[in-house]
């Protein structure tokens, strides 16, 4: 478990701040008064259809869905850290309904062993060999529950099957089936039988959002939601949208964002400057680097927009950056964050215009 | 033999005399109350040997050979043999006997009293410009340390440059898309000028956006940051003159309303 987890702020209320408020499509490019060079109305359909579905159960939390969905173009894991009860686990389980894919859960515990997670592979006497049986891990759409409850032994299974999708047994790989996104929660106020996840597994998510407490407003609405009742359990509200081929598509789309050179630079100075940074003794790999870059092209696609602005990427950081660096002993003892370390880059760093 | 000296005279004649005589009552003689006690048959059955006074003692010597040889085994070699002191060691040794010395005189006495004070306001004045995290390199006129990677923040100071005769130059040269980004930077200058926003390198055009006082300035900056936005990030090289002379239009007249508000001000 992450000692700054408890102190840090969810991403989620002070997400309404102007800068971070979601641009409507139409603010794209077709309100300049050019002609737009990639037609992203596909990509917005798809997007409204996940957001209106997922708005059936859960109350507020846009910017959360708006942040699932990017890391669903982007290709890339997720980490939701919050409290218990802020419906980590639904959301993740209703964006999985909302997709036509193969999905499954992993409750992790401390027992949990690699072949648990990874599959098998047992002899068969009738045909005298081994058969390798695949563990729940082969899905395209994996929630990983309490993932920072089983030991570091169990977690490195997860190694290969984040990075490459893939899984090798016996010498043998198995690829998995796309799209594969884990989705993974954890909580950060439990010392008690927990572990803190690998430098290289947290690395090896795209995001790590930190989901808040709702609103007073948002509370009373989830509570008249439930007491009104959905006509069933919160799951049967929801109904795919979105099927495997629909999102390999958007994501081609996604992959073909325009990206200034001078943002890439900027991409390339603001996690640089995680390295130089004095308040940390670990900055963030080039893996962070490119997991900013394919987050803000999924972001301003999702923003209406065929281009990537340096608005996307500061939105962005936090969400990347906060999982891969470690602060100083002294910086921690001070009360300082990642969070805080990030703003303060952001603000070393010149916006390229 | 032991008789001879005290025998020459009188009263060294009576005295062994009477010690003759001690010695041959004590053990000379078996005694007559220990041979009655004893039974006869098994005393005549021991047989009884006369000493041999002729008898010799012989020396046995070891051999020289072997003697030479048990020498030179180490085991029998019982001096220890001393280590030689390096060259280092004897430095250090020389330089404490000397320190000794230089202690055991009275200054010295007096500055090892004193220098114990010193040392710790050393270290202590040391601890608090590290807990300070005060750059101490500096003070020895060396470098500060750097990063291994050293990405500098340098700045594009928008009031140094020469806008409008680049933007006349872009324009002139048809480069639509840079004269889009130097027309907006003049228009952030402007902004900046008249106070109605803050200049900071690290801020966005958002930023700027939500800096400006409500009324019809931010809805037109809105706009004309959307196509500065498009052309410049969204890499629109091929501009025609047309789509430039939009983007100029829309500028202009933002600038132009900017005029009443410095009048107003």
């Amino acid at each position: 478990m992450e000692n700054n987890s408890s102190s840090t702020p969810a991403d989620f209320p002070e997400a309404t701040s102007p800068a971070e408020m979601p641009v409507a499509p139409e603010s794209g490019n077709a309100a300049t008064g050019f002609a737009p060079r990639t037609d992203l109305s596909h990509l917005s359909r798809h997007a409204e259809a996940i957001r209106q579905e997922l708005g059936k159960v859960i109350v507020g939390q846009q910017a959360l869905a708006e942040l699932l969905l990017t890391a669903l173009l982007a290709d890339g894991h997720v980490l939701l850290e919050g409290v218990p009860g802020v419906a980590k686990t639904l959301t993740a389980k209703l964006l999985a309904r909302t997709l036509s894919v193969p999905f499954s859960r992993l409750q992790f515990t401390p027992d949990l062993m690699p072949s648990d997670v990874l599959g098998t592979s047992v002899f068969r006497p009738n045909k005298a060999e081994f058969e390798f049986r695949p563990g729940p891990i082969f899905a395209s759409i994996v929630l990983i529950d309490e993932i920072n409850r089983a030991p570091a032994k169990t977690q490195s299974a997860l190694f290969e099957v984040m990075e490459e999708r893939q899984v090798t047994q016996d010498g043998t790989r198995y690829p998995m089936p796309a799209p594969f996104i884990v989705l993974a929660t954890q909580n950060p106020v439990e010392q008690e039988g927990t572990y803190r996840l690998p430098e290289a597994q947290l690395d090896r998510f795209l995001f790590k959002l930190n989901v808040g407490y709702p609103t007073v407003e948002e509370e009373v609405a989830i509570l008249q939601g439930h007491h009104a009742g959905f006509g069933g359990t919160p799951l049967d509200a929801v109904r795919a949208v979105v099927s495997a081929e629909d999102l390999q598509k958007l994501r081609e789309q996604v992959r073909r964002q325009h990206v200034e050179p001078k943002l890439l630079e900027y991409i390339a100075r603001l996690v640089g400057q995680t390295r130089a940074h004095k308040g940390l003794y670990l900055g963030a790999s080039p893996r962070a680097s490119l997991a900013l870059l394919n987050g803000a092209k999924a972001l301003a696609a999702l923003r209406g927009r065929d281009f990537v602005t340096p608005e996307d990427v500061q939105y962005l950081a936090p969400m990347v950056l906060r999982h891969r660096i470690q602060l100083t002993p002294e910086r921690e003892m001070e009360g300082g964050t990642p969070d805080d370390v990030v703003k303060q880059i952001l603000q070393q760093i010149e916006v390229p215009r | 033999m032991f008789c001879g000296p005290l025998a020459r005279t009188g009263r060294g004649r009576l005295a062994a005399g009477l010690l003759v005589l001690g010695l041959l009552g004590a053990g000379g003689s078996p005694q007559p109350a220990a041979a009655a006690s004893r039974p006869t048959a098994a005393a005549d059955s021991v047989p009884r040997l006369a000493p041999d006074r002729t008898a010799a003692l012989r020396l046995r010597r070891p051999q020289p050979d072997r003697l030479r040889e048990l020498r030179q085994q180490r085991d029998f070699q019982y001096v220890e043999v001393k280590s030689e002191l390096s060259a280092w060691d004897l430095f250090w040794a020389r330089f404490w006997r000397w320190v000794a010395e230089a202690l055991e005189t009275p200054s010295g006495r007096v500055a090892w009293e004193y220098g114990v004070y010193v040392f710790l306001v050393l270290a202590l004045g040391f601890a608090a410009l590290k807990l300070m995290q005060v750059d101490l390199t500096r003070a020895f006129g060396r470098a500060p340390r750097r990063a291994a990677l050293n990405y500098d923040t340098e700045t594009e100071d928008l009031h140094a440059l020469d806008l409008e005769t680049q933007l006349t130059e872009a324009e002139q040269q048809r480069n639509y898309r840079l004269a889009v980004r130097l027309g907006y930077l003049s228009v952030l200058r402007q902004l900046s000028d008249k106070g109605l926003i803050r200049w900071q390198p690290d801020k966005t055009n958002h930023d700027y956006l939500y800096e400006l006082p409500t009324g019809p300035l931010p809805e037109a900056f809105r706009e004309l940051t959307r196509q500065f936005e498009y052309v410049w990030y969204g890499e629109q090289d091929d501009l025609t003159a047309e789509d430039y002379e939009r983007v100029r239009t829309t500028r202009q007249a933002f600038q132009r309303r900017l005029v009443p508000t410095r009048h107003a001000a």
